[in-house]
Parts: C-alpha cells; sequence; structure tokens
C-alpha cells in the first residue's frame, strides 16, 4: 500500500474564503469530481453550477522532485437555476455528475449534468489571434474604404492564453425524475443518463431525441418499491451496462438482447442477513453508487456501511466485501434523524484495479487494497497535513479505551463527509472532496 | 416495550420528513421518499403488530377519565359522553370499538394538531395488558434491532406517544412516558375481535382498508391524512398516479399530502403520566 503524502492543498475557492472555511457557502459545495482519461484534467462541479478544470503541469527538469501539480485551467458556469412553471418547481443548478469525452483533437469535451439536463461542453485553448485585418482596424472600428490604398495578409500573433468553455449540445426534456447518473459508452458515440425511474440512451450529436432503454416505471406508481441509484457503461462493451437499485441489487443488460432492457441478463444480489435486520435495513442497503473495474471483469457496489466487489460471472454474493464504517451500524436512527444514512457515497477503483477508495464522515476515507486485504483510513484536513507530509492513518475507537490518537465514535463530525472522490487512471494521484475543499494527494516519489 | 417507543418516534420523525421535503429546493425527492416510507411503514407495522397481538386491556371510562395530563385530560373527561362530539362518541362509546380505530389512527395521529385531543385517549390504547409497568427509558439509539414479533401478550408497557407542545413544529420529539393505569381500567379488555365494524380489522394487516377505520372518527382532516397513510406510501403515491398526465408524479404527492398535514401540525399534547 502507497504511502499518500505530499499534500497539496488544492482550496476550490479564492483566498478570501480560505480563512472561514467554516462558512462557505452552500454553493461552494463540491458535488463531483472527475479525472478526464489521461489524467491531465481534472474536473469539479459544484452546487452553485460551476464547473472548474484542473490541468497537470507538465513536468519540468528545473524541479524533478516536484511532479505535476494541479492548477486551475477553466472555471464556467455550467447550469443555472431553473424554474419549471407547470409544476412550480426549482431545478437545482447542483452538477451531479461530470463525464470526460475521450480527447480526439486540441480541444476538451465533457458532460455535466444537473437534476433534468445534460450538456456537453467543449474547452479549448485561444493563443493566437490575427491580426492585420483591411477593413477594420485594431480596435475593432471599420476603417473607412477610402483611405484603404494597400491589402495585406492578416497573420496570427501569439497572445496570453484563454480558455474558454462553450457549450455544444444541451440535451434537455429527456428526463421527469431527478438524473443521477450519466455514462459515456466506449463507443464515444452514445452516452446514457439515468434518472430514477428511466434511463435514456443519446447520440452524442443529436439532442432533440433520445431512446429510453430501461423503464421500471410502474403502471401504478402506489406498486413503487425501488428505483434506480447509478447506472454505468461497460468499460469495453459497448452493448452492456448496469443499473443498481435502492433494493441493494445490480441488473447488468445487453442492448442487443432488445430495444427496452427491462429484463436484465444478470442479477447481483446479496441476500440479507437477518441477524442485521433493523428499520433501516432497506436505507443501507440501497446502492448509492456503481463502477466497473478498469478491466470490465468485476463491479463494485457502495452501500452506505459496506464497499463490495463482485465478479461479473457470480450473481449470487459478491466476491468480497469491505467495512467502510461499520461502527455506525448502532447509531442508525440518530443518523437517520439528522439526514446523514441518505448520503451518497462514491467508491472508485485504482488504475489497476488492485486498491479501492471510498470515502466516510469526518472527512475521512478509507482504502481498501484487494491483494493484501490491508486497509487505510486516511484523513483530508488542512490542520492535520502539512505539504510533503505523509498522511498519517487514522483509526476509530469503537468501544472501551481510546488510545492516542484515536478517534471515538462519538467525536465524529458528520457533517464532514467526503462523498466524491477520483482516482488518477494510471497514477496514484486521488482527488477528494471534502465539502468546499478540494484535496489532491500523490503518492511518495522516491 | 422499547421498540413500540422507538418505532413510534421513527414514525414522528419519517413524516416529519415527509413533509419538509415538500419545501425543500428543487422538488421531491423520490429516492429518499421512497426511503422514508419504508422506515414509515416498518415502524407502523412494529408500532401496531404488537397491539392484535396480545389482549389489550381497558376499561369503558379509562379513555375519558384516566388519562390525566393537563387541560387535554380535563377536556377528555368532560367528553367522556358520547355525544358531544362526532369523533369522541366514537372513542368513548364503545371500548372493542376504541381499539381498531385508534391503531389506525396511531401513525396519522403522530402528524395531527388540534385533533389530537380528538384521538389522544383513543390512540394512547395501544397500550395493553397489565398497567402497573414502567416503560422506563426511552433509547433511542442502538435499538435499530427492533423488530416486529415482540412479547406479544407479555408486553405490558402502556407507551404513549410523544409529546410536543411546540406550536407550529412539524416534528416530534418522543419522549419516553409511563401511564399508570386504573384497577378498573384493566378490568375489560376489549379484544378487537368483537368489533363489529370489519373495516377496522383488516387495518391490521400494513396495507389495506385502514382508509375506512377513520371514517368512524369524523374528524375531517384526519380521515384525508389517515388515507394517505393508511395506505403507507402507497397513499402518498395514489396522489400522483391520479394525475400521470401531467408527468409530475414525483412532485405532487409530497404536496398534497402536506397540504393535508399542514392544518393539522400543531402539536398536540399527549397524555403522559409519570408512572
Amino acid at each position: 500500500m502507497k504511502c499518500f503524502s505530499r499534500y497539496l492543498p488544492y482550496l476550490f475557492r479564492p483566498p478570501s474564503t480560505i480563512l472561514s472555511s467554516s462558512c462557505h457557502t452552500e454553493a461552494d459545495i463540491i458535488s463531483t469530481v472527475e479525472f478526464n482519461a489521461t489524467g491531465e484534467l481534472l474536473a469539479t462541479g459544484d452546487k452553485g453550477g460551476r464547473v472548474v478544470v484542473f490541468q497537470r503541469e507538465q513536468e519540468s527538469k528545473n524541479q524533478p522532485h516536484r511532479r505535476g501539480e494541479y492548477n486551475v485551467y477553466s472555471t464556467f458556469q455550467s447550469h443555472e437555476p431553473e424554474f419549471d412553471y407547470l409544476k412550480s418547481l426549482e431545478i437545482e443548478e447542483k452538477i451531479n455528475k461530470i463525464r470526460w469525452l475521450p480527447q480526439q483533437n486540441a480541444a476538451y469535451f465533457l458532460l455535466s449534468t444537473n437534476d433534468k439536463t445534460v450538456k456537453l461542453w467543449k474547452i479549448s485553448e485561444r493563443d493566437k489571434r490575427p491580426e492585420g485585418y483591411n477593413l477594420k482596424d485594431e480596435d475593432g472600428r471599420i476603417r473607412d474604404p477610402t483611405t484603404i490604398t494597400a491589402l495585406r495578409v492578416p497573420v496570427l500573433r501569439p497572445m496570453d492564453l484563454m480558455v474558454e468553455a462553450t457549450a455544444r449540445r444541451i440535451f434537455a426534456n429527456g428526463h421527469t425524475y431527478h438524473i443521477n447518473s450519466i455514462s459515456v459508452n466506449s463507443d464515444y458515440e452514445t452516452y446514457m443518463s439515468t434518472d430514477d425511474l428511466r434511463i435514456n440512451l443519446w447520440n452524442l450529436e443529436i439532442t432533440n431525441r433520445s431512446f429510453n432503454i430501461v423503464d421500471i416505471k410502474p403502471a401504478n406508481m402506489e406498486d413503487l418499491t425501488e428505483v434506480i441509484t447509478a447506472a454505468e457503461f461497460h468499460p469495453s462493451h459497448c452493448n452492456t451496462f448496469v443499473y443498481s437499485s435502492s433494493k441493494g441489487s445490480v441488473r447488468l443488460c445487453d442492448m442487443r438482447a432488445s430495444a427496452l432492457c427491462d429484463n436484465h441478463c444478470k442479477f447481483f444480489e446479496e441476500p440479507e442477513d437477518p441477524n442485521n435486520r433493523s428499520f433501516f435495513s432497506e436505507i443501507i442497503s440501497s446502492i448509492s453508487d456503481v463502477k466497473f473495474s478498469h478491466n470490465g471483469r468485476y463491479l463494485m457496489t457502495r452501500d452506505y456501511l459496506t464497499v463490495k466487489v463482485w465478479d461479473l460471472n457470480m450473481e449470487n454474493k459478491p466476491l468480497e466485501t469491505y467495512q467502510v464504517h461499520d461502527y455506525l451500524r448502532s447509531k442508525l436512527c440518530s443518523l437517520y434523524e439528522n439526514d446523514c444514512i441518505f448520503d451518497k457515497f462514491e467508491c472508485v477503483w485504482n488504475g489497476s484495479d488492485s486498491v479501492i477508495m471510498t470515502g466516510s464522515y469526518n472527512n475521512f476515507f478509507r482504502m481498501f487494497d484487494r491483494n493484501t486485504k490491508r486497509d487505510v483510513t486516511l484523513e483530508a484536513s488542512r490542520e492535520n497535513s502539512k505539504p510533503r507530509a505523509i498522511l498519517k492513518p487514522r483509526k476509530v475507537c469503537v468501544g472501551g479505551k481510546r488510545r492516542k490518537d484515536e478517534i471515538s465514535v462519538d467525536s465524529l463530525d458528520f457533517s464532514k463527509k467526503i462523498l466524491h472522490t477520483a482516482w488518477h487512471p494510471s497514477e496514484n494521484i486521488i482527488a477528494v472532496a471534502a465539502t468546499n475543499n478540494l484535496y489532491i494527494f500523490q503518492d511518495k516519489v522516491n | 416495550m422499547e421498540y413500540k417507543v422507538e418505532a413510534h418516534r421513527i414514525m414522528s420523525i419519517s413524516l416529519g420528513k415527509i413533509y419538509n421535503s415538500r419545501v425543500q429546493r428543487g422538488g421531491i425527492k423520490l429516492h429518499k421518499n421512497l426511503l422514508v416510507s419504508l422506515v414509515l411503514r416498518s415502524a407502523r407495522q412494529v408500532y401496531l403488530s404488537d397491539y392484535y397481538g396480545g389482549v389489550c386491556v381497558r376499561s369503558p371510562h379509562a379513555g375519558g377519565v384516566e388519562w390525566g395530563e393537563g387541560d387535554q385530560m380535563d377536556s377528555d373527561g368532560s367528553r367522556s359522553t358520547p355525544d358531544e362530539h362526532g369523533g369522541e362518541s366514537a372513542l368513548v362509546s364503545d371500548d372493542s370499538v376504541r381499539i381498531p380505530e385508534v391503531s389506525v389512527n396511531g401513525p396519522a395521529a403522530a402528524v395531527e394538531g388540534q385533533d389530537i385531543e380528538d384521538l389522544a385517549p383513543g390512540s394512547d390504547y395501544n397500550c395493553q395488558q397489565s398497567p402497573q409497568e414502567d416503560v422506563g427509558s426511552v433509547k433511542t439509539e442502538g435499538s435499530g434491532s427492533a423488530e416486529t414479533g415482540g412479547p406479544g401478550s407479555g408486553s405490558e408497557h402502556c407507551v404513549s406517544r410523544s409529546e410536543n407542545s411546540q406550536q407550529g413544529s412539524a416534528e416530534v420529539t418522543a419522549t419516553c412516558c409511563t401511564r399508570k393505569r386504573g384497577a378498573e381500567r384493566s378490568a375489560s379488555a376489549g379484544s378487537p375481535v368483537k368489533r363489529p365494524k370489519a373495516t377496522a380489522v383488516p387495518a391490521l394487516p400494513p396495507v389495506g382498508g385502514e382508509g375506512e377505520g377513520p371514517e368512524d372518527m369524523d374528524t375531517g382532516n384526519v380521515s384525508s391524512l389517515i388515507t394517505i397513510f393508511g395506505s403507507s406510501f402507497s397513499g402518498l403515491l395514489s396522489k400522483e398516479g391520479a394525475q400521470p398526465a401531467t408527468d409530475s408524479e414525483d412532485s405532487d404527492s409530497g404536496k398534497i399530502c402536506c397540504e393535508q398535514m399542514l392544518p393539522n401540525l400543531n402539536p398536540w399534547s399527549t397524555a403522559i403520566v409519570a408512572f
């Protein structure tokens, strides 16, 4: 297990708010984090509808000990609050998910979505501008044609780098319920968007039409028992996708089988342990995130207390189950009261699928090494970490005597939760979103 | 009987969450409301299961007389005559009539406001059997394993509902309460089985004709609310289903249900008699 160090505090908001990080505005809360396919770019979305893209600096020969750091590359307002006049409902501008498209030219493309609308953004650089127009002068004023005595060819001159983001496609009016996931297909032509009851398949070029591929809305809404919580395309099989439900099950579907994939090909569910039955069993079994492994052979699901790794060929039980914060099992009632039990934690694989990571409370996040079966709890906080210091493993003391440096369960801060994390696709660099702060950690450089 | 207190508290909290979801920005969240309704349903099952599992002991005038708690008790006492209110008459007149109605109204009563006074005597009849038991302190945590299939007829504690004296508060905080039962109360057992009206008995299974129970109560807002919660989440969504054309399912359910809840969300003062 690598030791994560080199704490680089990339604070999400300009310095004026650093001093009062506890008084951040709600709009600054980070709601999604995503590396692009090469790891060069890191995008974050927040509750205020903004997207901030970080770019990794190229490693310089002058400072070889400093691996590429991430600096702000582009900031733009992706979604605005809207009002649905028909239903008298406000549509939140919070960015629920960002997914990068693979890079095909000099520009970068990403999909960002709020509750109702998906947008395709193009992020491009401009570092040259034409000069020497004939009909207008440098300020843009039209020249009097009678004063033109000679013609010249405009030339491109360098200018300060400008990064601009433009919305290239807006995929609207596809969903009645709140969109919770988007996933780009490996064919790079289509993507799917998922709400509570339906999954739609879109072509990236076409905005006025989408195809419904999953619909679990019952004919009589009184019979509603489960909703879709997340969905993802297989990383290499463009016909395969999975979706998870609030009942703790995952269904794998093949789009070749039929146009409407209501019938699954595989059904992954672990029978509930009757010993752990409680009022809140249904809530804690609801899956909050599902991710394919990079090699496409495994699935990872996150419910409230555990992370499970499934083999695609074994449906009746998971391959591995990891307890994230089992000490909360006895506190479910108070977590229900303060709404923490509804928190949707995400989970990520590392590039080689050997380590999985997920967040917890008190700004803790956990990593599990699947090979060595070791796990570690780390904390993302400014107070405890200095730059280039190694992150110290933390421990939660469950009962009995509390050792030094341990934290007791009752002193955990449940308002500090790490829901969103991301792992660089090939290196050991992780991005952890703690409320309104973004932390980027790298492993030790020898 | 701690689990019954716990169940009741969880029901109150769940109803409060459903109400609050209506005023949340961004509209009703279907997933969260579904989960809350599942919890509500489980809690209600626990709350009601043991009621019919055991033998309920009560006296004819217990409801009007014994529930001494402040003004409510006095008013209850004064309402012990059947003819004063439509609701109370149904409550007080007949033991066996009272019990099943009460069980139906229990969860809904948790949300009621001024109607609570009508219901309090009856709803407190979820208590059972031998009177002089001390519930002790409520464990609000760590009772996640509170479950149906409880003591059954062995359960003796009288659990009253929580008391909330703050006006307009949507949440009800559960407090532990014990009830002192008079000897006369323990004398008669109003078995719900004897109840002539069949509507309330099917109320025992969590889903089903509970909506008919409150018709006896004739308490206006109560019945509409109970109709919703009588069929648990399906009741909530029945309003949704009624308007499929507008495709506004996820917004209407909370709205309609909570519009009916709103006038009833004044706190009720329940009978809490320290043992």
